[in-house]
């Protein structure tokens, strides 16, 4: 629209001569190029190859989602709202309908609840599995990109089945879920979780207690709990600082009160304990997918919701695979919402970067900054 | 879970008696849900009581509302609480009211710092000042965007 003839990047790098009296530091970008970083630049600050300063860069992928889903009615929008993180859509689907089914007083069917848990937890596993294969690229360790994107095919398919798409399923609708499970679900399902389990093992055993990687990443890039806190860090970043916030737990949402799982969280806050909460909670995930078929109730998987946004605000909030996803809505009462503020678990990391990074090798910048899970476009959305 | 809000309602009297003057409304909208509205010149007293005496540590996010109808900017700080288990399913809606001509705010970032891209955000996409901001510059959009803000009510799609 409006833009002057400045050029587009004015950040001003400092000169990098050595001949420069009393220079000694050294400014680098890092990106926006999808370096492995996605499309998002850190502007990193070094003195020798120590990170004294990272300063995250964001906006490369900012699409005004914000502003797309205010003309737009609630439905039109459900495929918009998933885009930022396409590797998680129902979470943030789920996010979004649970702010309008808050002001609309709409109970969802059990069957609909449960039904919603099994494509979150299914997309769970599919995010920390994509997450998992470029933690691998940016280890050097080309095993661990294939086999995870390999396996993340087991979830895929499933997905497809369930809701006739592989990635974005705008499976979640105010009042329910499209479609109910279809004829032997349970049974692939069952046999997918359990062979992907033995997987998990093998992670394990050729990455996971590889010297390779815990040699770069024990005792690396150290968020303590209370910055993590004050930070307001969310998701896998916080419980690998030890705190055990989740908000299945937090606050039970659609069958979560009436699962059995455990809240995985690690204490040390380094780069190590953050990529092993992603390890655990694949393994919870995986049993939770199991349990929710076994636990299905009958009955309908969808209420009739009306096409309308009741006066009114609501702040409908879930635990995606990076944290809490939010929507904070404010209704007309017409068939779109006066405001819908996203804000997602990757934004909310953000914050988190620069203080992970400093005093770290630029060596092992990737393997700290990738252990936050920070998604650009979820955060730039 | 109960259906019982005194966890709420206690929230709320308590905020009452400490600020009588200064909080204009304070309301339990439905459970874990507390709407809180301040005076602009007494948030940062109120944001600390919140988060030393009531035990909201965890910033949730930011948000910002233009009612041009009502000529104001709403600012909406959301906090929750880790440090207080019982209340984790709780969210406060810290909301602060500028006029849409002058929108002028007090940074909260010195009391949660976690809270500085949200205002950064609001900066530019709402054109809202944050005093005492470390850092008030452009987050998402270009450096080089002059336009106006582009989540004001008044600013349009082309294809609308």
């Amino acid at each position: 629209m409006t833009t002057s003839d400045k050029p587009a990047q004015t950040t001003d790098l400092p000169s990098m001569s050595p001949t420069e009296p009393g220079a000694q530091t050294m400014t680098l970008s890092v990106g926006p190029q999808h370096s492995g970083s996605g499309h998002m630049r850190l502007i990193v600050e070094l003195d020798g190859d120590i990170i004294i300063n990272a300063m995250p860069d964001p906006g490369y992928v900012h699409r005004g989602i914000e502003k797309i889903i205010e003309l737009r009615n609630i439905i039109r929008s459900i495929p918009v709202i998933e885009r930022p993180s396409i590797i998680d859509a129902s979470n943030l689907n789920h996010a979004w309908v649970r702010a309008i089914e808050e002001l609309q007083g709409v109970e969802t069917p059990a069957r609909g609840q449960y039904l919603r848990c099994l494509l979150n937890e299914m997309n769970r596993i599919m995010s920390h599995l994509y997450w998992l294969s470029i933690y691998g690229v940016f280890l050097g360790h080309t095993t661990m990109f294939m086999w995870p994107l390999g396996d993340r095919e087991l979830f895929i398919d499933l997905a497809e089945r369930l809701t006739g798409a592989r990635i974005t399923y705008s499976y979640l609708v105010p009042g329910g879920v499209r479609r109910d499970l279809p004829a032997g679900f349970a049974e692939e399902a069952v046999k997918r979780t359990e062979y992907f389990e033995k997987r998990l093992d093998e992670y394990e055993n050729i990455f996971f207690k590889n010297p390779l990687f815990t040699s770069r990443a024990k005792g690396v890039g150290i968020l303590s709990s209370e910055r993590a806190i004050a930070l307001g860090s969310t998701g896998p970043t916080l419980r690998g600082s030890g705190v055990d916030r989740d908000l299945r737990k937090d606050e039970p949402y659609a069958a979560y009160g009436e699962l059995d799982f455990k809240v995985r969280t690690r204490p040390d806050g380094d780069s190590y304990s953050r990529a092993m909460v992603h390890m655990d909670e694949m393994r919870e995930s995986s049993q939770l997918i199991r349990q929710i078929l076994e636990k299905l109730p009958s009955g309908p998987v969808r209420r009739k919701a009306p096409i309308v946004v009741p006066r009114g605000e609501a702040y409908g909030r879930v635990e995606s695979a990076r944290g809490e996803c939010s929507f904070y809505m404010i209704g007309e009462g017409g068939d779109k919402p006066y405001r819908a503020r996203f804000i997602t678990g990757s934004y909310r990391n953000m914050a988190a970067i620069s203080e992970v990074l400093k005093g770290v090798r630029l060596a092992d910048m990737p393997t700290s900054w990738w252990s936050i899970d920070y998604w650009p476009v979820e955060a730039d959305r | 879970m109960s259906l019982s809000q005194e966890r709420e309602e206690s929230l709320v009297k308590t905020l009452k008696e400490n600020f009588p003057a200064d909080i204009k409304d304070a309301t339990v909208v439905r459970r874990s849900r507390i709407d809180v509205t301040v005076a602009p010149d007494r948030m940062v007293e109120i944001a600390t009581f919140f988060r030393d005496k009531l035990g909201f540590d965890h910033p949730s996010g930011v948000s910002a509302v233009d009612y041009n109808r009502e000529a104001r900017f709403e600012i909406v700080y959301h906090l929750s609480s880790i440090r207080n288990v019982g209340q984790r399913d709780i969210i406060v809606n810290l909301k602060e009211s500028v006029p849409r001509n002058s929108p002028r705010a007090t940074s909260l970032v010195k009391i949660w710092p976690g809270v500085e891209n949200y205002e950064r955000e609001s900066l530019e996409m709402f054109g809202i000042q944050f005093d005492g901001h470390p850092r008030p510059e452009k987050l998402f959009l270009n450096d080089n965007w002059d336009g106006p803000p582009p989540m004001r009510k008044e600013i349009r799609f082309p294809t609308d």
